[in-house]
């Protein structure tokens, strides 16, 4: 898992454990507009295009998750 | 054929459903799609004659652009596996660029249709007010158009569909009335819920046989929205009637008394026509989305629209705030304003934009008027002083060592919910703006007890023993609603007793329907209140 990505996350929402919460969405620990600032900050970040239809619980649900994520869009692009 | 007014007609749950169920029981596994398919084309046929060809119309369109960009994307793929690694950036932004104009004109088509039929009439009217205003002598023409059932509904559906295809989230779908019965499907055609083609399209189209549970089950949940709308939604009707549209005549209590009914009206019609529309679709399989998960429950305004017409909802943040927010310019103005107002206000700025174009969309859907607008907006004001006061919300319940998850608190979260729901209910339902604020106004500047102390409250379309049984209905939804809440899943519980019980309680129900029913003379059904949106 990359450092960077959890203190992005740590950054936006301090309250959620990155390192086992799977459930950040459904839990509303993340909300719409903790996902508009983590899309602006990881785009930023990665040099990724994240478009809109990745933007779907299940890819914000974890870090993991958000890792797949990002690395799949690296590999893409 | 008898005309079917609203879901809880006879024609409906007495005729059509029934028959529709026979037939599709009857027919082998590849006629059941299509005994689906016509019976919901004769629904739309019987309710709006020949206007069905709007909808005729919008499935051709959607199916043929749906493969139109379908076509675009394998071209796309072919060119780009083929092209060298430096031209594929821009080649891939060529590519993306065709495949967006085929969309937007799509999307563009079918809001356009929308557009004229429910809001030409509005615009028009509204230009001539500002030619007035500016002292032109120009009167344009008021067009009228007969809208066909559902119109709102299915076009919703239809441009879901062409995004999502554009977002290769699904494959074009290549057959066309696949494509026709997953917009046309009747019981969800007049009111929703709106459903995305990738959770219901295969299953109506897979057309499973009736099972023994599904029926059930599915005539359990009818049963209940019957009781929603016969007893408690149709007895309110005269009340609000008489109070809406003389609200001069009525002093500040009648009014909000009537604000608070007119809430539970609309939860009852809505909530109920959905019990049964996603228990008609339970008997033939389908699972359709839930559109309400107990909004009364709700702590904030904001948990209230996660639970009420959910599936409206899911739309808007789907297919208008996220790509509205995730545009070019609003990232960059949520990445300076991050850094500027930090985590909290930074992508509250820019997430208001997107919100405010949510919620002014969210308003004109319900209806050409401007206090549907004025809804709109309300609810936008206080989604966002609800997000801006937040931290202070943090700190002043923090320094008062006032326990945010304690019960006292979340009742009142509750409550106060509530009544800002009711607040914008009341001008939802008045008959214009201008009245809206009559009567808001008069709820703080007239208020007393005076009809309560006299007893004339009882003479305005509900007397003790109506509102005695209004309280009997809410207190059973209420014990449902909090059952529900505690994850208990009551069908299935019902399900697992033995047949006496079963049937006791269905008897019980049924009894309920029946004695305590507002129907028969000195009653008015009211119409089916989002069909009309």
């Amino acid at each position: 898992m990359d450092k960077r990505l959890i203190e992005i996350l740590e950054e936006i929402q301090p309250e959620a454990d990155y390192e086992t919460c799977k459930t950040l969405v459904d839990d509303h620990y993340l909300d719409s507009l903790s996902i508009i600032a983590l899309v602006a900050e990881l785009e930023e970040e990665y040099d990724i295009m994240i478009p809109t239809v990745e933007i779907i619980p299940e890819n914000f649900n974890s870090a993991e998750n958000l890792w797949m994520m990002i690395t799949r869009l690296k590999e893409e692009d | 054929m008898p005309s079917i007014s609203s879901y809880f007609s006879l024609a409906y749950l007495g005729l059509l459903l029934p028959l529709t169920i026979v037939v599709y029981a009857a027919a082998p596994q590849k006629i059941r799609r299509w005994a689906l398919l016509i019976f919901s084309w004769l629904f739309f046929w019987s309710i709006s004659g020949k206007l069905i060809v709007y909808l005729l119309f919008s499935i051709l369109s959607v199916h043929h652009i749906g493969l139109w960009l379908s076509m675009l994307q394998e071209e796309g793929d072919r060119l780009l596996k083929a092209a060298d690694r430096g031209e594929r950036k821009a080649l891939k932004a060529q590519c993306q660029r065709k495949q967006r104009m085929v969309m937007t004109f799509g999307a563009c088509l079918h809001i356009g249709i929308l557009l004229l039929l429910k809001y030409g009439p509005f615009f028009v009217l509204n230009i001539n007010r500002v030619f007035r205003a500016l002292g032109l002598h120009v009167n344009l023409t008021v067009p009228s158009f007969a809208l066909p059932i559902g119109i709102s509904f299915y076009t919703l559906q239809a441009v879901s569909y062409l995004f999502d295809v554009y977002r290769r989230k699904i494959p074009a779908d290549k057959s066309m009335f696949r494509l026709a019965l997953f917009m046309s499907f009747f019981p969800q055609i007049m009111e929703g819920p709106i459903c995305r083609y990738e959770d219901t399209a295969g299953e109506l189209w897979e057309a499973e046989p009736i099972r023994f549970q599904n029926l059930v089950f599915g005539a359990e949940r009818i049963l209940f929205g019957a009781m929603k709308e016969l007893v408690l939604a149709d007895r309110l009707n005269l009340l609000i009637q008489n109070v809406f549209t003389n609200y001069d005549t009525y002093d500040g209590f009648v009014i909000a008394l009537s604000a608070v009914c007119y809430t539970l009206q609309l939860y009852m019609d809505f909530s109920g026509t959905m019990d049964i529309v996603i228990g008609s679709a339970q008997i033939f399989g389908v699972t359709l989305p839930e559109n309400f998960r107990r909004p009364f429950f709700s702590r904030t305004i904001s948990e209230f629209w996660k639970r009420w017409h959910i599936t409206l909802g899911t739309w808007f943040k789907d297919y208008v705030f996220f790509p509205l927010s995730m545009s070019k310019p609003l990232k960059k103005l949520t990445s300076r304003a991050r850094k500027r107002l930090g985590n909290h206000f930074g992508p509250l700025l820019s997430g208001s934009i997107a919100l405010f174009a949510v919620w002014f969309c969210n308003g004109l859907w319900h209806g050409a008027g401007w206090h549907y607008i004025f809804f709109g907006m309300y609810h936008f004001c206080l989604i966002l002083i609800g997000n801006m006061i937040e931290p202070l919300v943090l700190s002043v319940t923090g320094k008062l060592h006032i326990s945010r998850s304690s019960l006292p608190y979340r009742c009142f979260q509750i409550v106060r919910t509530a009544v800002l729901v009711c607040i914008g209910e009341l001008f939802f339902r008045a008959t214009g703006l201008r009245a809206g604020f009559a009567m808001f106004r008069k709820i703080f500047t007239n208020f007393t007890l005076a009809t309560f102390r006299d007893r004339t409250l009882f003479t305005f379309g509900m007397d003790q023993k109506d509102y005695l049984i209004v309280f009997i209905a809410v207190l059973l939804i209420f014990v449902v609603g909090l059952l529900q809440e505690k994850g208990i899943a009551i069908r299935e519980k019902l399900a697992g007793k033995n047949l006496a019980v079963q049937f006791s309680a269905y008897y019980a129900l049924v009894l309920f329907i029946v004695i305590f029913g507002a129907y028969g003379s000195g009653y008015v059904p009211v119409d089916p209140i989002y069909a009309g949106f």
